[in-house]
């Protein structure tokens, strides 16, 4: 009996290498050129699409990439849906009846808007998705819970936010973000516009609990104990590009931070991308100016990369980390003397 | 059977090894008497027939649900009035897909008697959600000094 815990352990352990390594050897150019050249196809017959999408191709995961790859391409995000659902689900927070309500008409038009428009938020993504591989005949699953990004208002995050997929290949779970895969709202215009971005394609699932959180704690594919909400709560600012380029941000585990003068602060990170040493810089702003540095400390060793820093003047900073131009993580240091 | 023997006996696999493939391809023949037997029995109760169907939701009739023969990719998509002609005769004991998106997916099975399909859809439990990406960097406000 005393084997149980070690025994969930190694499920554990075994589950948090369940990512888009295991598929090195699969080349997705061929599935992508595929949901490429598919690209008018609308939603009105779904099992069409599916046979279109993956008539050619052999195994669950080249299918899954084909269907995948044409939602984050085809899918765009509606903001305009986005904040209206918001501004009501925010005004019946506390009235569950009329959120029911709001709920089921929403539903209809967000479902409507998705088969004429292929316009949709989060939810539909992560359905859409679920829909057309089970059509394939493969298991995918809706997964509900919090996300954060920089914007987040993280004192409004008292309710689901956000959904994504787990999907079942070769018998093990993945995860993966649909949505955030799809593309960004122009900075200028803040008009959605698609740019897929790879990493949110069976993420490494310890990088994607940082800024992803079930509401089954199932979903998280890691281990509970070491990956709690409160632990979400606190971590770091990830981007994108994080995921883009595989970084996986270890210490500090926490966003804000307080520290003295000329106190050593260590960053450790995973990079399961190869980078080079001289492309790491942080970027330090301390409210009025900001200054570019390269830490002479930085080393990467294997696929581990540590750098240290102290500052020497009292303040508040923010503390950007880049790998090129890459903005991968944000954290916040009170500096006291 | 035939070609399995002389396979295993070149191999000089033991008794033993023989009766596990006797035993295996007994399990692997077993479902195709059970089908051909059930095939007799359709075509001698019903013959093949042209299916139609009406999908609605608990508002009423469904324009552009899908509607696929189980385990094949023949389907059809209901028109206007939520109607629809599958295109393939169908025989008893066919099951037939009945999907749409935002509603829970239907299994109908063809039964003896069955020319006609009227099938409700119930809308899947879905709560609607979305948290927006973006790579703006974060800013902190700062305390006033």
């Amino acid at each position: 009996m005393k084997a149980i815990p070690y025994i969930f352990l190694f499920i554990f352990a075994c589950q948090s290498n369940a990512q888009v390594a295991d598929f090195d050897s699969v080349n997705f150019q061929r599935t992508d050129s595929i949901a490429l050249a598919w690209k008018d196809e609308n939603l009105t017959n779904l099992p069409a699409l599916v046979d279109k999408l993956t008539a050619n191709l052999t195994t669950d995961v080249t299918r899954f990439r084909a269907i995948y790859r044409w939602v984050c391409g085809n899918i765009a995000n509606d903001y305009n849906l986005y904040a209206k659902n918001m501004r009501k689900r925010q005004r019946f927070k506390d009235d569950s009846l009329k959120l029911k309500t709001w709920n089921n008409r929403f539903k209809k038009i967000a479902f409507q808007k998705l088969i004429e428009d292929n316009k949709t938020i989060c939810t539909g993504y992560a359905y859409l998705l679920k829909e057309l591989s089970e059509l394939a005949d493969i298991d995918c699953e809706i997964v509900h819970g919090y996300a954060r990004v920089s914007t987040t208002n993280m004192e409004r995050l008292d309710a689901p936010n956000h959904s994504w997929n787990a999907v079942k290949l070769q018998g093990k779970w993945y995860l993966c973000d649909p949505t955030w895969a799809s593309g960004l709202p122009n900075p200028e215009t803040t008009r959605f516009e698609f740019q897929y971005n790879d990493g949110f394609f069976l993420t490494n699932p310890e990088l994607f609990a940082i800024n992803h959180y079930p509401v089954d704690k199932k979903w998280l594919l890691v281990d509970p104990t070491k990956h709690t909400f409160k632990n979400f709560l606190e971590a770091p600012v990830v981007y994108g590009k994080a995921y883009a380029m595989s970084s996986i941000p270890l210490a500090p585990t926490k966003m804000h931070n307080t520290l003295r003068k000329n106190e050593k602060i260590s960053f450790h990170y995973k990079l399961l991308k190869p980078a080079k040493k001289e492309d790491i810089s942080l970027l330090i702003d301390n409210g009025n100016s900001s200054k570019k540095i390269h830490p002479t400390s930085t080393t990467i060793d294997d696929q581990s990369l540590t750098l240290d820093y102290k500052f020497e003047k009292t303040g508040f900073y923010d503390v950007h980390l880049f790998i090129g131009t890459d903005l991968i993580s944000t954290y916040t240091f009170r500096v006291k003397s | 059977m035939k070609t399995r023997l002389p396979f295993t006996q070149k191999k000089g696999f033991s008794r033993l090894g023989v009766m596990i493939i006797l035993m295996t391809a007994s399990l692997a023949f077993h479902p195709i008497y059970g089908q051909s037997s059930e095939v007799s029995a359709t075509q001698t109760a019903q013959k093949e027939r042209i299916i139609k169907g009406l999908i609605s939701d608990s508002y009423g009739p469904l324009e552009s649900a899908n509607v696929v023969l189980k385990g094949t990719k023949i389907g059809a998509v209901t028109d206007s009035k939520g109607e629809f002609t599958f295109p393939k005769a169908l025989k008893t004991g066919d099951i037939l897909l009945i999907s749409y998106l935002g509603y829970e997916t239907e299994e109908v099975k063809i039964e003896a008697n069955t020319s006609f399909i009227k099938t409700i859809l119930s809308e899947g439990l879905i709560e609607f959600v979305g948290a927006l990406n973006t790579d703006k960097p974060y800013k902190s406000k700062k305390p006033k000094h």
